[in-house]
Formats: C-alpha cells, sequence, structure tokens
C-alpha cells in the first residue's frame, strides 16, 4: 500500500513538472560559462577594432540586431569594436551549477521552477524543437549572476535627452542596491538568509539623491521565490514623507518620466510568468561588452571622489554610450506580455550566451510597433574598480533607453560596486525607506 | 437649477502661480550636502479679493553624515532652514495688511411692537445702524437692559472691520459679527494673547519669531547595533510621520499643522510644524513570522503648540474660525454688536465681558504633560500594517463656557431676587463665554496597507478611536460635552491607461474616503428647535485625484476634487506643473469651491425676548463656527 502511494506521488510529481529534467553533464556547464575557451566568433570581413559605421554598415548586416544596424544606418550612431572578451562568472556560481548536475531543477508545467538551489539552472544549449527553450532562458537570466549575491550602484546618473535637439533636459543621480536573500553562492551566508519567513529571492533599493524634486524619493521591490506571486513594492515619497505601496501598474509605467520602466531594470525585472517566452535562434552578434578602464573617452563632466570616471555619450542626441562592442554568442528570445493591459507587446532580446545579461534588447509598444531600443553596456570587472575585479560579475555599466516614436532616450552612467558592506538586508526593509527619507 | 444657482454663488475661486528654482551643493566626500530653493507662490482670488498671496520662500536643507561614532554604526546631522516673506501685506494692503477693512453696519429683519418689552415700539425691517451705535444699546428708552447694553466706540470704533463670514456667505437674515482684520500691532483688538495675535512682522514673515520656526528641522540621528536587532535614535526639532493616507491626518497628528500658510493646500510636509521629539526604534527587520517588524517609542518634549489655523484678516484662515476667534474676543473685550439679535431682528450692542472668548489657556510644559508614543509597525505576509497609540494634547481648541460674566440684561448696580447685582461677572449656565482649552487626547489606532492583483489596485486604510475630545453641546451648562470618536480612511491608488489621452503614460487615480464617528452624540428636539451637538454623528469626505504625466514627466496635470456629504460642499483644484529643468519649475493652478457656504443649525426666529432664549439663538449661530473649527 505504502509502495503504490509513493508510486502515485512519484507519477504527480512527474506529472505536474513536466518531467523537463535538465538533464545536462559537466561539458555543459564548462561549454555554457566559458564558450570561448577555445575559439572566439569570427564574421567574413570583421575584424576586432573595426568601426561599423554608416558607410560599412550593410557589410556587417548579420551580426547586427535590426535594430542598431539602422540607428547606425541611419547615422544616429557609430560602433568601435574590440576583441571578444571571456567575462568569466564567479567560480562559485558555476560550481553551483555543477553541484546540480545529479539533482537538475526542473521546469514545472506553470513555468516555475523546482527543485533550485543555486548556480544556472538550465546550462544546456537551447532546442529549437523545445517549446520551454525560451522560459527556459529566461531563467537563467532570472537566476543568473547578474549583479551576484548583492551589489550597488553607488552613484548612478540618469540623463533625459531631446534625441532630435540633444538637449539634456534632466539629470537624475540615484544609488541603486541590490540584495539576492536566497540562490547564493559567494557571500555568507549561502544559500539563503535566514529568517526569510516570505521567501523573498531578492530585493532592489533605489534612492533619488538629486534633483530637488526627486529628491529622498525611493524605492523598495520584494520579489519572491514563488515566481507566481506578485512583486511588492514601495514608494516614498520625499515631499509627503510618506511610504506608498505601489500598484503594479505602476511598475509598468515610465519610473520618474524616463524611458524604463521598473520592470525594465536590469534589462528585465519582472516575474518570469508575467510573460510568455519564446527561443527564437542563437546567433553570434554584435554586443556591447567592453573594458571599463580602457575606454579612450571617459565623462569628465562628472566628480567623483575616488577619481572614478563614468562611461560618456555622444552620438545622435548625446544618447549613446562611447564604449566597444564584441561579437558574442547570443541567445535570442521574444516575450509577450500576458496582460492585455501591459504597456508593451512583446520584447526582444538578445542574451549574452555566457553571461546571461541582456545587453540588447527592443520593446514592441501595443500596437506592434518598435517603441524603444535598449542598450545595457557590460564592463569586464577585470577592468573596472579594483573591488570588483574577483566578483566574477558582468558588471552593468551604462544603459541607453531610446524611445523612437517620441525622439527622446534616457541615457544611465553607472558606477556599479560589489560589496557586501553597502547592502546589509537593513536597507531593503520598508521601515529603512521611513528612515532613511527623514 | 436654483440649487445650482445657489451652489456656484457661493463658489470661491482662486488662482495660482508658482515658480520655483533650486541649487545643490556636496562635500568632496559626499559626507556634507546642501540643496536649497526659492520659490514665489503668488494666487489670485477672485469676487473682489484680488491677490491673496505673494510668497516668496527660500528654504537650505542640510546633512551631514558623520559614518560610525562611538555606540553608534551611523549618526547624523540634519537641518532645514525656511525664510518667507508674504508680500502681499504690503500690495494688497486694502484686504490684508494696514488698511484692511472699512467702516460696518447691520440691517434689522424687524421686530414686532412689543416683543422688545412691555410697549416697546415695533422694529421695522431694513433699519441699517452702523456698529456700536445699535436699536438696542445703551441708553435707548423702552428697550432692555437699564444701561446695561452699549460700550464705548472711542475704544472698538468702526472702522478696519469687516462682516464675519461675508466672505462665505450672505447674511440671510441670522446673526451677524464684525471682526477686526488688521494685523495686531496696527488693530489689537480681537487678538488672542500667545494664540492668535500676529503682528504685520509676524505674518509677513512668519518663521522669524519667538519659537525660532526659521528652524524648521534639526536634529540627530544614529543607529546601535545590537544582537538581533538595531536602535535607532532619532533627537531634535524634526516632523515624525505615522499612518499611510493623503490629505487627512487620522493617524499623522504628532506634529501640529500650520494652516495659515495655505490652508490644506500646500504638502504637509511644508506646513507640519516640526517639533522638538525624540524617538527610539527598535529595528528588527525580517522576525518569527514578519518581513519587517519596528517598535516606536516617541516622546514630544518640546512645549506645546497648536495647530496654526489663520489669524481673522488674513488670506487664509481655515474655516474662517481664526476670524470668528477674534470677533468673539472683541467682544469680550470691547464689547460688539451682533445683528438681527434682540427679538431676533433688531442689531443688538453687547458690552464688554458679557459674550465672546475671554483668553486661549495654552498649556505650560510640565512633563505629565508632553506627549507620547508607541507605534509598532511591520509587514506580515505582504500587509503593511502599524498598531499606535498617542496619548497628546489636542492641537485644535475647544470652547469651554463658564466663564464669570456679565448679564447685560441686568441693570448695572441693581439688585436682583435672585441674589445678584447688575454688571457682575459670574459663571452663567449656557453662556457664550468661552475660554479657548485644548484638551488631553488618547489615540488608539492602525493602518494598513496591500495590494489586491485582481483590482491591480493598492489599498491603505488608517483607523483610530480617540477619547478625550470636546465638542459643541447646547444641551451642557458649559457648552461642551467629551465624546469617544472614531475616524477612518480607505484609500486606493490605480495607475489606469487612457489611450485617448496619453498611449504611452499611465495616470493615476487615487481615491480615499474619510469618516467621522461621535460615539456618544446627541441631538435632540426641544420647543425652539434641535439641541445638542451641531457636529454630525457621521460624516464623510471623499477625494480624487488624477494625475497625468506627459514629457517624460515634465509636464503633469492633475485635478483633485474633494466632496464633504453632509455639508454638500465641493472643492475642485485643477493644476498643471511645468518642470522646465532641474532647477527651475512652474506652477499653474485653480481651486473652485462649490457648496452654499455656512451651515446653520437651529436658525430659528424668535418671538419670545428673553435672555435666555437670545442667547440660545446667539449660541446656535456661534455654534456654527465653533464646529467648523473642528
Amino acid at each position: 500500500m505504502k509502495i503504490n502511494t509513493l508510486l502515485l506521488i512519484s507519477l504527480m510529481i512527474l506529472v505536474f513538472t513536466n518531467g523537463a529534467k535538465a538533464d545536462y553533464t559537466e561539458a555543459d556547464v564548462d561549454n555554457s560559462f566559458y564558450p570561448y575557451k577555445n575559439s572566439t566568433p569570427e564574421f567574413t570581413g570583421y575584424e576586432p577594432g573595426l568601426t561599423i559605421n554608416q558607410k560599412n554598415v550593410d557589410q556587417f548586416k548579420d551580426i547586427l540586431d535590426p535594430a542598431m544596424y539602422k540607428l547606425i544606418k541611419d547615422g544616429a550612431t557609430k560602433m568601435d569594436t574590440m576583441a571578444t572578451d571571456s567575462f568569466d562568472l564567479h567560480p562559485n556560481y558555476v560550481k553551483a551549477t555543477k553541484n546540480a548536475i545529479n539533482n537538475p531543477p526542473t521546469l514545472k508545467e506553470d513555468g516555475t521552477i523546482a527543485n533550485y538551489i543555486a548556480g544556472r539552472p538550465f546550462p544546456s544549449e537551447p532546442d529549437a524543437s523545445d517549446s520551454s527553450a525560451g522560459t527556459k532562458l529566461i531563467w537563467n537570466y532570472q537566476y543568473g549572476y547578474n549583479w551576484g549575491d548583492n551589489a550597488a550602484i553607488y552613484p548612478f546618473y540618469w540623463g533625459y535627452r531631446n534625441y532630435k535637439t540633444g538637449k539634456l533636459e534632466r539629470t537624475l543621480k540615484f544609488n541603486f542596491h541590490f540584495l539576492n536573500w536566497a540562490h547564493r553562492v559567494n557571500q555568507d551566508p549561502v544559500p539563503e538568509i535566514t529568517p526569510n519567513p516570505s521567501k523573498l529571492f531578492r530585493s532592489i533599493y533605489v534612492q533619488v539623491l538629486e534633483p530637488f524634486d526627486l529628491a529622498n524619493t525611493q524605492l523598495l521591490i520584494h520579489r519572491y521565490q514563488n515566481d507566481l506571486k506578485r512583486d511588492d513594492a514601495w514608494l516614498y515619497l520625499g515631499f509627503q514623507r510618506r511610504v506608498r505601496r505601489l500598484a503594479t501598474g505602476q511598475v509598468t509605467d515610465s519610473f520618474l518620466g524616463s524611458e524604463l520602466m521598473i520592470e525594465d531594470f536590469e534589462g528585465y525585472n519582472g516575474r518570469v510568468s508575467d510573460y510568455n517566452w519564446k527561443y527564437l535562434e542563437t546567433k553570434n552578434i554584435m554586443l556591447p561588452f567592453y573594458r571599463h578602464n580602457e575606454l579612450p573617452n571617459l565623462a569628465t563632466n562628472i566628480k567623483d571622489k575616488d577619481g572614478y570616471q563614468f562611461v560618456d555619450f555622444g552620438g545622435q542626441g548625446g544618447c549613446f554610450p562611447k564604449i566597444k562592442w564584441q561579437l558574442r554568442k547570443s541567445y535570442i528570445i521574444e516575450g509577450t506580455a500576458k496582460d492585455s493591459g501591459h504597456p508593451l507587446s512583446k520584447r526582444l532580446m538578445y542574451l549574452d550566451a555566457q553571461t546571461f545579461t541582456i545587453p540588447r534588447q527592443v520593446m514592441y509598444d501595443r500596437k506592434g510597433d518598435i517603441w524603444k531600443t535598449f542598450i545595457i553596456g557590460q564592463a569586464n570587472p577585470l577592468y573596472h574598480l579594483p573591488k570588483n575585479k574577483n566578483s566574477g560579475v558582468s558588471i552593468d555599466d551604462s544603459f541607453m533607453a531610446l524611445d523612437v516614436q517620441a525622439g527622446h532616450c534616457t541615457t544611465g552612467q553607472f558606477k556599479g560596486q560589489v560589496d557586501p558592506k553597502l547592502n546589509p538586508t537593513s536597507k531593503f526593509t520598508v521601515q529603512n525607506l521611513r528612515k532613511s527619507g527623514k | 437649477m436654483n440649487r445650482l444657482k445657489k451652489y456656484f454663488q457661493a463658489a470661491i475661486a482662486a488662482l495660482l502661480f508658482s515658480a520655483c528654482t533650486a541649487q545643490a551643493y556636496e562635500s568632496e566626500d559626499g559626507s556634507f550636502t546642501a540643496h536649497g530653493y526659492i520659490e514665489n507662490a503668488t494666487y489670485q482670488r477672485f469676487h473682489g479679493v484680488g491677490l491673496s498671496k505673494i510668497r516668496n520662500t527660500g528654504q537650505v536643507e542640510v546633512s551631514k553624515d558623520f559614518g560610525a561614532v562611538g555606540l553608534f554604526s551611523s549618526f547624523s546631522f540634519n537641518g532645514t532652514l525656511r525664510g518667507t516673506y508674504d508680500a502681499v501685506y504690503d500690495v494688497n494692503d486694502d484686504e490684508f495688511g494696514d488698511n484692511a477693512g472699512a467702516p460696518i453696519s447691520f440691517t434689522s429683519g424687524g421686530v414686532p411692537a412689543g416683543v422688545l418689552g412691555p410697549g416697546a415700539p415695533a422694529v421695522p425691517a431694513g433699519i441699517t445702524t452702523p456698529w456700536g451705535s445699535s436699536i438696542v444699546t445703551a441708553g435707548n428708552p423702552g428697550l432692555p437692559g437699564g444701561g446695561g447694553f452699549g460700550f464705548n466706540v472711542a475704544n472698538n470704533p468702526n472702522e478696519g472691520l469687516a462682516l464675519l463670514g461675508s466672505r462665505l456667505h450672505g447674511d440671510d437674515g441670522g446673526v451677524l459679527l464684525g471682526v477686526p482684520v488688521r494685523p495686531c500691532d496696527v488693530d489689537p483688538r480681537g487678538c488672542i494673547d500667545g494664540y492668535l495675535d500676529f503682528d504685520s512682522d509676524e505674518l509677513k514673515s512668519p518663521e522669524f519669531n519667538d519659537r525660532a520656526d526659521f528652524i524648521r528641522e534639526a536634529y540627530f540621528s544614529g543607529t546601535i547595533p545590537l544582537k538581533s536587532s538595531e536602535l535607532d535614535i532619532s533627537f531634535g526639532r524634526q516632523q515624525v510621520v505615522w499612518g499611510r493616507t493623503d490629505l487627512f491626518r487620522v493617524l499623522d497628528v504628532i506634529n501640529p499643522v500650520d494652516f495659515s500658510r495655505n490652508n490644506i493646500y500646500d504638502e504637509l510636509e511644508d506646513i507640519r510644524i516640526p517639533m522638538g521629539i525624540l524617538t527610539i526604534e527598535n529595528r528588527w527587520g525580517a522576525i518569527g513570522a514578519f518581513d519587517d517588524l519596528n517598535l516606536q517609542f516617541l516622546w514630544k518634549w518640546e512645549k506645546f503648540r497648536p495647530n496654526k489655523l489663520g489669524q481673522g484678516g488674513t488670506p487664509n484662515s481655515i474655516l474662517d474660525a481664526g476670524s470668528f476667534f477674534r470677533a468673539m474676543n472683541n467682544c469680550w473685550e470691547n464689547g460688539c454688536t451682533v445683528s438681527n439679535f434682540a427679538g431676533g431682528g433688531a442689531q443688538t450692542d453687547f458690552p464688554a465681558h458679557s459674550i465672546g472668548i475671554r483668553q486661549a489657556v495654552l498649556p505650560d510644559w510640565k512633563l505629565k504633560e508632553t506627549d507620547v508614543g508607541l507605534k509598532l509597525e511591520g509587514i506580515y505576509k505582504s500587509v503593511g500594517f502599524s498598531l499606535n497609540a498617542l496619548y497628546y494634547t489636542s492641537q485644535l481648541p475647544s470652547l469651554r463656557g463658564g466663564v464669570p460674566a456679565v448679564n447685560p440684561f441686568l441693570g448695572v448696580g441693581v439688585p436682583f431676587p435672585d441674589g445678584q447685582t447688575g454688571g457682575e461677572e459670574i459663571p452663567r449656565d449656557y453662556l457664550i463665554a468661552f475660554d479657548i482649552e485644548f484638551p488631553r487626547i488618547l489615540l488608539l489606532g492602525g493602518s494598513a496597507d496591500f495590494y489586491v492583483d485582481s483590482l491591480k489596485t493598492a489599498f491603505r486604510t488608517e483607523v483610530v478611536y480617540t477619547n478625550g475630545e470636546e465638542f459643541a453641546d447646547t444641551t451642557n451648562p458649559r457648552l461642551f460635552s467629551r465624546s469617544p470618536v472614531v475616524r477612518y480612511v480607505f484609500g486606493a491608488d490605480r495607475p489606469t491607461f487612457i489611450p485617448f489621452l496619453n498611449k504611452n503614460r499611465a495616470f493615476l487615480f487615487s481615491a480615499q474616503l474619510f469618516g467621522q464617528h461621535i460615539l456618544n452624540h446627541h441631538l435632540e428636539d426641544a420647543p425652539l428647535g434641535k439641541i445638542g451637538m451641531p457636529d454630525w454623528k457621521d460624516n464623510w469626505i471623499g477625494t480624487l485625484l488624477v494625475k497625468g504625466f506627459y514629457k517624460n514627466d515634465q509636464l503633469s496635470p492633475q485635478v483633485i476634487m474633494a466632496y464633504d456629504v453632509r455639508a454638500q460642499a465641493a472643492a475642485i483644484a485643477p493644476s498643471i506643473d511645468w518642470l522646465i529643468n532641474d532647477n527651475w519649475r512652474l506652477q499653474f493652478g485653480a481651486n473652485i469651491k462649490l457648496g452654499t457656504g455656512a451651515r446653520s443649525f437651529d436658525d430659528i426666529v424668535l418671538l419670545m425676548f428673553s435672555h435666555h432664549s437670545q442667547e440660545q439663538e446667539l449660541l446656535a449661530q456661534v455654534l456654527d463656527w465653533v464646529d467648523m473649527s473642528h
């Protein structure tokens, strides 16, 4: 009788988990984390170091995403290139992935993950015949080593710019803080901070420092380990000195007038279950990866107490980061919003295959027209702040979100710091909003 | 249609123009920051008022982070300095400054023959008499008083006066008072010592007073790490904010509020009156079943300050309570004319110390009368909550009768059968002679917020129970009684796309419903009308904010609407905010009020002329104003 019960339970688990075992090997893990170990991508006529511009862009159309191709073709920007770098993520994250080989995470029917502890959940190459391949890839992003166990962008400058005239309309200065409560691999406690009564996965805390009308505005987002549970978010408004709970609509609306929604943070800051995900193809394309300290033109207009220099911007409207691009392996996926009231119809994402960051993305409005194009520049931690050197984090270092319909962009200049001291758990409480906002 | 017309007759509209510019400084190491701005807010009020505000504000906010100091893992100082100059008192001095007001007169409603006394002639309707020369006054033969009525017009002249409430409603044949409207250094009549006695300089630049209000905030705060929690200590002049709702101060009652700055229309951050407060808060963070848990102890140690209601004669005298207080204090100090009083239709000159407000009794500092509070706040299963308790001194005034006063119906020096002598000041039941007091109140309450995904709406609520509040009550010989009160606010926020107005950016819809329930309310029928508490047993106010955003939020139109269910009055405030750049901001708006003006309570016509019934009538009118001050 007991055996029958166990059998039944086992069958039920199989049914409800879709039987989608990761079934990956150590070689799969190595291939996933070190794709450039033996060779780097090549393309006929492409030599790292050349500049792709309006004149020669047609020659490289096949290694450009269509939106970037059009921008270069229109003369809005050019693309300085460099050799492909290996952005090695932290060895503990790789180790956690390997540790799960014998008991790998599985994708459930409802799109959530079972049996996940830490590491990259689905390191195998995506299979075009697998209808859940897109979902697995976005899970690799969601549970990626994006900012490690915690990090801060401290400070973080956003510029609101008129794409047509180049006028810098507003400059916002923030501090951003990130903390993983669970699935940690590097900083104690691992894999989870306790107590964690609501089983939080991740928190983001944002503080606006300037300008005066927004100073003291703070944002706190709690994401749960249960991906079907809606995020909780709170906003502290300095002029009210009060915490307001955010409705979801505010997460999918312009954040403080920028081209970004809260859902856009880090490339995608929603639940996996908010979209239907479809894997399109794997392709070598140009992605914004570079060595920050070796960039020839860093900004000189922002004075930092440590002498750090931020990425500079130029091109049409001053909207484009003056960075370098690498030819890299990318997984292209499409996310279609499940909520018919969502302002986006879909997101076209170019995931970097090695880091599972989202350095390029195109967003479409409800009519299906291109609305925004999004660049997040990735800096190699070996060529950034000294404290980031052994972080194993692909450092988000610059961004540009261009509203192609309105002719307006938001630019971002980061000082990313992988430093646990900047991100104590007490910073990620609602009460901290009240305390810090005084 | 007539009703609508009446509504618009009572409408008061104002236009707002506000411009602001800001600058910032940060030290090289980032530990010291200073932000500053200057702002001009100019308001034009219609209905013949003209400019009602030309307010120029300069504000500097500084913060210094000292890092770790001794026991403290972090220690910092925050300060806010503010100075204001409102030029309206110079520019529109005919309305609000040294030359405000004018001689006033009153028109009789008419009194039949014999009503004012045996053999007294009829008083025809429509007789107009100036302040201090009423039909019932000193020396009028055949009228009551025997010399007890009347006041010295040389000390209380007919100049610099306005009819109380005349901006809100017509006289409608009811009781009217005159109110002095010039700054207290120009005309000290009706200025209540220590409460509403502001001179020209204090009206123009209210921060520069004997409480050093230009130091809006100056406090130290630090964090002491404990084994399983943190202890946050904050000490100094500061704002401490409780609660989760907008506009309504149900839990947010720790700091008093300066309504004289711009009524309720400025942000609470700018109109709370910072006080010397100590807070000690233990922050556990996540503990047990709670995602966040904190316990705060609060002690407001600075000497009591009431809300600033706005002095009579100033542009922002909320509910015109300050004007009523000033009119009544002038009645007490100098005597005053009251229209349609004697016989229900004849102007009457009351002598000093017969009716009015004698004084404001502001509590001295005593340890046991300082305010203390406790707050337990946290998050449980995604629901934010707080439980609050506060024992404090009411920041709103209470009018307590029973003040010793003369009875003008009794001739001065004349002995009467009940043992009184005319002109004697003794406590008299039901007499409208008051002191302003500030009772102690115990508040118990809580708040919560949560999100309902299926409605895509965030909800918030506050509920409090208070014990100790005082309400006008005509059945009580001292004309007030205490009652526990329950107040509550429910609010909801929902961002909603309106594609034909903006296809890319949602509009914020934010609605709130505020309710008040007086537990021991009583109102009863008496031979001459209703008696008891003029305030409603239950009343509700609803608000709705609709806010849109254009041009990357640099252009933001909004409209705020409020509706008082019982008063059947509404306010509509459309505005547009233009952020020109990081340093300049321009705001343009209007404020339109719709309604029938002040509510009348027991507006009876008296045919009998006995001193008690007359007082009851005047009392009924007076209580309207008292009621409004709550």
